[in-house]
């Protein structure tokens, strides 16, 4: 998990042309994360300062989200048994999220 | 499916994007029975993305214009009743045309006359050392960050690439609070001079251009045309991003020294790919034509493709941009309303010939920006072999080049060497520069083929294809002999 | 391509059909001193050879063919040394599964007949079975076990047999596709068409080991052996966690499961898609899909989560008394036919040696499957 360092924390959300919907926390591998309801996983993880989201099969060289779009299949989390890409998952209140590694930790 | 049932209908959209809206639209109005599905949870594609559920749009700024666009098709889908099956991932096509998709519900299948592709296209980036690096982002993706999520990439971003979003992601970035560390353009200024007689029925888009280019002169932005990233790496705080010259063809120019940036994002991109899953799923005929974006469903001007019953709209079946997709959807519905019998040879013709009309500018338009964003041999070329070409296998260009020299004739054998798109994303990000690296040894890209379409379209999982069952639910062939 | 000089006085031996057992038969004929060239329509072992599970068991394997199996199971192991490349050749142990009385039946059926051959299958309890297997469904009632058992990543098998023909100064002839064949008293002419238009090769000895097609070249030569052709789907999973650690099967041998070093799990087991030997492999059937994969997710139910990534078809030879045919053409002098071993490709590099052992004039290490017994024999169900 790559936090952000930036102690002045820039905001990575741009509200200039848009009311976001209601602020709500979510569960990533445990962790309370701040987010709008509505966006993607994806991106409130990102926001966040949360980018690394699984290693590379062979490398194990670290990866997140590329295409936003649902195609790469980088950003994937487990959401319940799902499998799914994290920037086609709304954040809603209560949503629970694991990342591929923690998830494959905490199975054993 | 053994259980599901199977629905009937005269033709089903794939895709609700520009082209597949208009085109369930017309259709539906043609006196077809359509559905329009979508994995998306509403119409609009990737240009005409919606905000999400529980965004509204605020602020003194009047909405974009493709805000504006996606919301009137939005409604008009909307309020035209036209059946709409959103959330729903096709996963298999039948030979004999049967859509097989995963809901929220699970399986559902529906049985059509005629299939409708309107898939769009994914993003090409070309690989560079750094570029699976948490934080770089596809430049088409850094758009969907940005009007969708109204997000930024990072608070000081490098953007990268080739064609017209990388001003419009530079601009946008500036407009949300943003830093630019760069924007650098493997085109040089005359190539986007050549674009100009395609914009001349779009004064508008020159008046965007110039005003995007005063903001970023105005920020002190660097723009730096025939240039490309030569690396990027992590260092404390964020990333360093090596900048290269490159020439005509996008290959390094070895004796210019590179600069370096600092940022905290990349967004990247190279030009767009038409989505073909589902046409070589079906074996349709395809042809490769740079221009438009590569690999293409070898198709008539009204869509048609090579198997009866299939027909291709929108930038999937050849870059011509989302102004002129909507035209190009028209059209294979109305082809395929004639087709179906349901519109007579006169009507048939005169909404052809209408529509084609409709298509021709902003189509001149979209190819020309298509031909700005077309695969550049020489940056292919200027991969290192080092690089990793396909990102679920880690699979690098020295991997690629020593299956080529073990005699690996086609893209196909390539994989079954290499497990080049193997993994879960089934190739659409490596295909491209996978088979334009192969090319390279073995002729053309034609030589090298295209990866053979397979089931599942998107990777599904054994529970939501198996559903609820117990044993005695397993339908048992005949067993082995001993 | 040959040289003009080779062409005109003609190869010891054209083998027609690049698969395991051609392959393997090449190999061995030019180590035995002929001068050998392959030909095959395709790139080498892209069909059958390539496309398949890659099981390397004796669960699933004819009882009769389990010592040719097991021989050839050593092959594979020893891949590296005599192919200079390996195949991923993995040993583990192989269950196969009862979760039925009739299976439990099946199970003793299948392990005695197989013992009498020389396997080494042990009837265990479930509880045994979970030991080795922990993933395995709780359900299950009764298992066959056998240490030698295991797998290969059939996709890789092209490039190791292109590497080691190659190396053995086999010539390779790719993606041109043999039209017809003359033969006679003063040997066979093989034609056909490439790319680079049409040619021939003139041979001594051909050997038939096209696979599926062995009935369309029989009647080349005027010979009518009909090959049944199965058309098996199969299905690959993107890499999950360790889920499973040996080869599975079910005893009405209708599933083959197995894990990869990489995490990939493959799932087959025979069911049915579309297709036929002109068209090859058209496209799945849904029904045996899920068929396919409820069988597999109820054997391992850690399964139910992995997605799958690919799925495909393969096309599978089998005569009419489920047997191989390897041999001698009937009525053609100095023609052989090698393949429809069913489970062909566990024992295709073995089959390729007894081949060309016959070829060569050596006693082979075990019997041959004549194929003069299949004219005039009947398919079964036809």
């Amino acid at each position: 998990m790559t936090q952000s360092s930036s102690p002045a924390t820039f905001s990575l959300r741009a509200d200039q042309a848009v009311r976001r919907g209601p602020a709500v926390h979510f569960l990533a591998d445990g962790v309370s994360v701040p987010a709008f309801e509505g966006e993607s996983v994806a991106a409130a993880l990102f926001a966040s300062g949360w980018r690394e989201l699984r290693r590379s099969p062979r490398d194990g060289a670290p990866r997140g989200m590329f295409c936003l779009m649902g195609s790469c299949q980088e950003c994937l989390v487990w959401v319940g048994s799902r499998k799914l890409p994290s920037c086609q998952v709304p954040v809603a209140a209560g949503l629970e999220i694991e990342t591929m590694a923690f998830r494959e930790q905490r199975i054993g | 499916m053994a259980e599901a049932q199977t629905s009937s209908v005269d033709l089903v959209v794939i895709g609700a994007g520009p082209a597949g809206a208009r085109a369930a639209l017309r259709a539906q109005a043609c006196g077809l029975d359509v559905l329009l599905v979508d994995e998306n949870p509403d119409a609009g594609g990737q240009v005409w993305r919606p905000l999400p559920l529980g965004f509204s749009r605020a602020g003194d700024a009047s909405p974009s214009p493709e805000a504006v666009q996606g919301d009137a098709l939005r409604a008009e889908v909307r309020k035209s009743g036209v059946r709409c099956l959103f959330g729903h991932k096709v996963w298999n096509v039948g030979s004999g045309l049967r859509i097989d998709l995963i809901g929220p519900d699970g399986v559902v299948s529906w049985q059509p006359r005629a299939v409708l592709v309107a898939t769009g296209t994914t993003e090409r980036v070309l690989p560079f050392p750094g570029w699976t690096q948490p934080g770089v982002i596809g430049l088409a993706a850094a758009t969907i960050l940005l009007k969708s999520q109204n997000m930024l990439p990072g608070r000081r971003t490098l953007v990268a690439g080739t064609g017209p979003l990388l001003l419009a992601v530079a601009n946008g970035i500036l407009k949300a609070g943003g830093e630019v560390a760069a924007v650098l353009d493997l085109a040089s200024r005359r190539d986007w001079l050549r674009t100009l007689p395609s914009l001349a029925a779009r004064p508008d888009l020159l008046w965007q251009g110039a005003q995007w280019q005063i903001a970023l002169r105005k920020a002190g932005v660097p723009v730096l045309y025939r240039h490309g990233i030569e690396s990027v790496e992590a260092v404390a705080g964020g990333l360093r991003i090596r900048a290269r010259q490159v020439d005509g063809a996008g290959a390094p120019v070895a004796s210019a020294s590179s600069r370096v940036f600092e940022a905290d994002a990349v967004a990247a991109g190279h030009g767009l790919v038409p989505g073909t899953d589902v046409t070589r799923l079906l074996r349709a005929r395809h042809r490769y034509d740079a221009a438009r974006g590569g690999w293409i469903a070898d198709a008539d001007a009204e869509g048609r493709t090579s198997l009866a019953g299939v027909y291709v709209a929108g930038d999937g079946a050849g870059i011509a941009g989302a102004a002129a997709a909507g035209a190009h959807g028209e059209m294979a519905a109305v082809a395929c309303a004639f087709d179906l019998g349901r519109l007579s040879a006169r009507d048939h013709a005169r909404e052809r010939d209408r529509l084609s009309a409709q298509w021709r500018k902003p189509a001149r338009f979209g190819r020309a920006m298509a031909g700005l964003m077309a695969l550049k041999q020489g940056a292919v070329a200027g991969i290192p072999p080092a690089t990793v070409v396909c990102r679920c296998e880690d699979v690098t260009r020295a991997e690629i080049d020593a299956a080529a020299r073990d005699g690996a004739r086609d893209v196909n054998q390539l994989k079954a060497w290499t497990r080049c798109g193997m993994g879960p994303c089934q190739g659409r990000t490596c295909s491209d520069v996978a088979g334009a690296l192969l090319a390279a040894h073995v002729g053309s890209r034609e030589a090298a083929g295209c990866f053979t379409g397979r089931a599942p379209l998107r990777p599904v999982s054994l529970a939501e294809v198996a559903g609820d069952y117990t044993y005695a639910d397993i339908p048992i062939p005949k067993a082995a002999p001993l | 391509m040959s040289d003009t000089s080779r062409s005109s006085a003609g190869y010891d031996a054209v083998v027609i059909g690049g698969g395991v057992m051609g392959c393997s038969t090449a190999l061995h004929l030019a180590q035995g001193g002929m001068r050998v060239a392959v030909v095959d329509r395709g790139p080498l072992c892209r069909e059958a050879s390539g496309v398949n599970a890659g099981t390397l068991t004796l669960h699933m394997t004819r009882a009769a063919l389990v010592p040719y199996a097991m021989r050839a199971w050593q092959m594979w192991m020893d891949a590296e040394k005599w192919l200079g490349m390996g195949v991923l050749a993995t040993h583990v142990p192989g269950l196969t599964l009862a979760f039925t009385e009739a299976e439990c039946e099946l199970v003793e059926l299948r392990a005695k007949a197989r013992r009498e051959y020389g396997a080494p299958i042990e009837v265990i309890t479930p509880a045994r079975a979970r030991e080795i297997e922990p993933g395995v469904h709780p359900g299950l009632l009764k298992a066959g076990y056998c240490d030698i058992d295991g797998f290969a990543s059939a996709y890789l098998t092209g490039r190791a047999f292109r590497h080691a023909l190659v190396g053995a100064g086999v010539d390779v002839i790719e993606n041109a596709a043999v039209e017809s064949i003359d033969s006679g008293d003063a040997g066979h002419t093989v034609r056909f068409s490439a790319a680079s238009g049409r040619a021939s090769l003139k041979a001594a000895r051909i050997v038939l080991a096209g696979g599926v097609w062995i009935e369309n070249m029989l009647a080349w030569l005027g010979v009518q052996i009909p090959i049944k052709v199965l058309i098996n789907q199969l299905i690959v999973t993107e890499r999950i966690r360790p889920v499973m650690r040996t080869v599975l099967s079910v005893a009405n041998g209708l599933l083959s499961l197995k894990q990869f070093a990489n995490g990939t799990v493959l799932i087959g087991g025979g069911w049915q898609g579309e297709g036929d030997r002109d068209r090859g492999g058209l496209e799945a059937r849904p029904q045996n899909l899920v068929g396919n994969m409820r069988l597999a997710a109820y054997a391992v139910p850690a399964l139910a989560e992995a997605r799958i990534a690919r799925i495909w078809l393969g096309l599978e030879a089998e005569t009419a008394d489920a047997m191989p045919i390897i041999g001698d053409v009937p009525g053609v002098p100095r023609a052989f036919v090698v393949g429809s071993a069913h489970s062909g490709y566990t024992s295709g590099p073995f089959m390729g040696r007894i081949m060309a052992q016959h070829i060569l004039g050596q006693q082979p290490d075990l019997p041959l499957f004549d194929p003069a017994r299949l004219l005039g024999m009947p398919m079964p169900g036809a």
